[in-house]
């Protein structure tokens, strides 16, 4: 291990311990839950680093960051949420989280045949996304959700299909094909974005959207029609806004939250003044009161963690995402297929567009879409979905380094003959 | 590959751009707007974050409100708590103007340093919030409620119009900020007129539309003008007070005596675009940013349908709205060579510590109208409260410039006019500029001039 990854390890250790215990002595009675937290994060972090990194040579800067940021959500939900049960659960589902980012490593350096697979993953995709139009019921006005055991698990397909789909359009779009073979795969995107668009998950149909535009121009390099295809997103937005009415409001409460403040605007008025209560520094850990705002747990934990935390913590954060960011696209650009190199480069321009979308709508510069903060937020599917995402980047990133490896051997054997 | 490559650096940079854009727009929000957000009413960490509120004193120190034992203490005389509910505000968040709410992150201090949060914490000391001490004079605003004619509604607004300094805000009716939210309140109580009422300036508008004509054309004092008590123009007709005939007048009789005639011609002559942009010039339809407390626009059309529009438009009715603040921003930079000068409220900010964090300053807004054409309009003013409409307005030993209205709200009359009044004490030792405003006062101005006269007068006794 590079020694200043070895840093970063300590630091985010240190930082996971220190909050836990600040969490566990704050309240009048020390928190047991919390006290096994502060042991439990800093202990999975260097485990998780240190198996992972021994069993395959995987980047490890970006695996210490998103335990960074799962334990960053960890810790605020700790330190805000009514009862224990809402991040002890949290906590399980990073615990599942970590197991899925494994199996997800694991599965893209094993999966060879993916040209035989892509066409009966994306029927799963659609079947998927299609099944909660039969089996799910309406949460938060979109219908996306799907229960598996009645009261105990529910689960949104539209999280699961996230890194599926684009492993698909990797597939898909790979070997530079020209447009009229981009042809079935971007109508594959068409239908995933129109089934989203009847459940109104517009900030999914949203991220699949612009998803799909920006592999289909790395794959292609035509920028004509990728701006054409953002032009038709446009056209698109507009017809949208103009037929539905639930566009509409949101809308008018992003241009202007204050003229409803308690009832359309509270949402994002309590936000706007968790965040402004914050200030620089924050209120402290656990003495503010994001639990104001709706949704403080998902949608908006961002506008909590500001309050919290306060704006430079807040910022450190987004640094974080786009260090993961620019590392990911590092992978995607040593990968050695292009399916590879897409769907390294397919995940990463998820994991930003997504933070971008919540972080632009918790802080009044973009129109609010009920996406999560990406490996912070509460939610299984997303938390496990997006840990699974992590684990594919994660392992293309390991058959980059045995690639180079492999390459430098060679160099030095070619070197030996020659002399 | 080497494409792909190539694209995805492409991508890449736009990320990186895009959450930098995101950062700045994040960090400049907050710090722009951050503590206007927090001390929002419907912040309910207000109530209790562990520090004591600070105290609010008037520009002579008087103490306007503070925490005893925890309880939030007013004056204890009732008149003049009222009369300074709209300036001071509350604590149940009522009136959306008051300093307690506008200004209730600083005296909370919930922007705090970690560091002085953590301090605090460890010796077990209260934290205070932040002091702030106004440039209202408590015993004008105090005096100039009890002299307003009692039974009406309305505002009064006084300015040092050098300095820029708010002395008094006076706006009726008032209520008693330690009954806040209680339900013998009038819910019109808690709205500060002077920055928030938008009424109908009638001719008190005239000295806008004198400034738009003699900024197109310095010789239209030479002009004059026929009036027979009536002009009927394409479309409709205009009528002066009581149908008075001026006759051949000058400009500056006809503001002196306030001939609705003359300035419904002038208004014609220049045309809208001419009066429009004067009137935008002097502040309507320009969203104030003063920092120490919120204006509400006033407004002035922009575009209009016919004749009759424009004409009355001259003379301030129709769609013309003003805030009784803004015309006395209008008036004071008359009186100051054509300067506006910014309104502030705020003298000073000290933290519990004692370390002062904000201090008032008198700043310039933007010259409004050239210096040439402030001091025939003053001249005017002058001759108006010499010998026309406003002779009420005269104060022995000081030379007052003034001008009246009486507002139409009705296109019946069947509701009595609102009775206005804008003026200054043209004399360096008390520059002060007034504006009142007696909502259904009547025709003539009586109410608003005597009124306006007896504010004045206590401005030069109080604050000096």
């Amino acid at each position: 291990m590079r020694s200043n990854t070895r840093l970063l390890l300590s630091a985010v250790m240190i930082f996971q311990f220190l909050s836990m215990a600040l969490i566990a002595f704050s309240g009048e009675t020390v928190s047991r839950q919390a006290l096994i937290l502060a042991a439990a994060l800093p202990l999975c972090t260097m485990l998780a680093s240190n198996l992972l990194g021994r069993l395959w040579p995987i980047d490890r800067a970006i695996l210490i960051l998103v335990l960074l940021l799962a334990s960053v959500g960890v810790i605020t939900l700790s330190a805000i949420a009514r009862s224990e049960v809402t991040p002890r659960t949290h906590a399980i589902y990073a615990a599942a989280g970590l197991f899925a980012m494994t199996v997800g490593a694991a599965f893209i350096r094993l999966w060879k045949s993916w040209k035989r697979f892509a066409l009966p993953l994306a029927v799963l995709c659609l079947l998927a996304l299609f099944s909660p139009m039969v089996l799910g019921q309406e949460k938060y006005g979109a219908r996306n959700w799907i229960t598996v055991i009645p009261g105990l698990l529910t689960v949104q397909p539209s999280e699961f299909i996230k890194p599926v789909m684009i492993m698909v359009l990797a597939a898909g779009f790979s070997n530079r094909p020209r447009f009229v073979k981009c042809l079935p795969t971007l109508a594959f995107a068409a239908m995933c974005c129109g089934i989203l668009l009847i459940e109104k998950d517009l900030g999914a149909v949203l991220l699949y959207f612009l998803t799909t535009v920006f592999m289909f121009y790395a794959a292609t390099s035509n920028a004509l029609l990728t701006l054409s295809g953002l032009a038709m997103g446009c056209g698109a937005a507009v017809l949208a806004y103009k037929a539905l009415p639930y566009v509409q409001d949101r809308i008018a409460i992003w241009i202007n939250p204050w003229s409803d403040p308690q009832d359309v605007g509270y949402q994002l008025v309590q936000a706007l003044i968790a965040i402004g209560s914050g200030g620089l520094w924050g209120m402290g850990l656990g003495l503010g009161s994001p639990r104001n705002i709706p949704l403080y747990h998902s949608d908006f934990i961002f506008a909590s963690i500001a309050e919290e935390f306060g704006l430079i913590f807040a910022v450190c954060l987004l640094a974080v995402y786009v260090i993961i960011i620019l590392r990911g696209l590092i992978v995607a650009m040593n990968a050695r297929t292009s399916f590879h190199s897409l769907t390294a480069f397919g995940l990463v321009v998820l994991l930003g567009l997504q933070t971008m979308l919540i972080v632009g709508g918790n802080t009044k510069l973009l129109p609010l879409t009920g996406v999560t903060l990406p490996l912070v937020s509460y939610g299984g599917s997303s938390l496990v979905s997006m840990f699974f995402s992590m684990g594919l980047l994660l392992g293309i990133s390991s058959m980059n380094a045995e690639d180079e490896a492999r390459d430098i051997e060679q160099l030095a054997l070619r070197e030996e003959v020659m002399a | 590959m080497k494409e792909l490559r190539r694209n995805m650096r492409l991508v890449g940079a736009l990320v990186v751009i895009a959450f930098i854009g995101l950062s700045a727009w994040f960090a400049l929000t907050v710090f722009e707007q951050g503590s206007i957000w927090a001390s929002n009413s419907y912040n309910t960490r207000l109530v209790n974050t562990g520090a004591r509120r600070g105290d609010i004193t008037d520009r002579d120190g008087t103490l306007l409100a503070s925490t005893v034992d925890g309880e939030r203490t007013y004056l204890s005389n009732t008149a003049a708590r009222r009369a300074l509910a709209v300036t001071v505000g509350d604590t149940a968040g009522m009136s959306g103007t008051g300093v307690e709410g506008y200004y209730s992150a600083q005296l909370l201090d919930i922007a705090d340093s970690p560091l002085e949060r953590l301090s605090a914490l460890f010796n077990g000391t209260e934290r205070k919030g932040s002091s702030i001490q106004l440039t209202i004079d408590a015993k004008l605003t105090a005096a100039i409620a009890s002299q307003f004619p009692s039974g009406y509604r309305g505002a009064v607004c006084v300015l040092n119009y050098r300095t820029g300094e708010v002395l008094a805000m006076v706006s009726l009716p008032d209520y008693d900020p330690c009954d806040a939210g209680g339900d013998s309140v009038e819910d019109t109580a808690y709205l500060n007129r002077c920055l928030q009422g938008l009424y109908t300036p009638g001719s008190v508008f005239k000295i806008v539309t004198l400034a738009a004509a003699l900024e197109h054309d310095p010789d239209v004092v030479n002009q004059t003008f026929t009036c027979s008590g009536a002009w009927s123009y394409e479309g409709g007709s205009i009528v002066c007070a009581g149908r008075t005939a001026h006759g051949e007048i000058s400009l500056k009789t006809a503001l002196a005596r306030s001939c609705n005639v003359t300035f419904g011609k002038l208004a014609y002559q220049l045309g809208l675009q001419r009066l429009c942009e004067t009137a935008q010039k002097l502040g309507f339809n320009e969203n104030f940013k003063l920092g120490d407390f919120a204006l509400y626009n006033s407004k002035f059309p922009t575009e209009i349908g016919n004749t009759s529009d424009l004409v009355w438009a001259g003379i301030g009715q129709g769609t013309v709205l003003v805030t009784p603040m803004h015309m006395t921003m209008i008036t004071a930079s008359v009186a100051n060579g054509g300067q506006m000068v910014k309104p502030w409220l705020v003298k000073q900010i000290v933290t519990g510590t004692g370390a002062v964090t904000q201090t008032g300053a008198p700043s310039q807004y933007r010259q409004v109208m050239s210096q040439s054409t402030a001091a025939t309009i003053a001249q005017y003013m002058y001759e108006a409260v010499e010998s026309g409409t406003a002779t009420r307005a005269q104060i022995d030993g000081v030379k007052v410039c003034g001008k009246t209205g009486s507002a139409e709200i009705s296109d019946d009359k069947s509701v009595e006019t609102h009775s206005w009044y804008t003026g200054f004490i043209a004399d360096a030792a008390h520059p002060y500029a007034v504006s009142v405003v007696v909502e259904q006062g009547g025709a003539g101005s009586k109410q608003a001039t005597e009124l306006a006269a007896r504010a004045l007068k206590a401005a030069m006794e109080y604050v000096g």
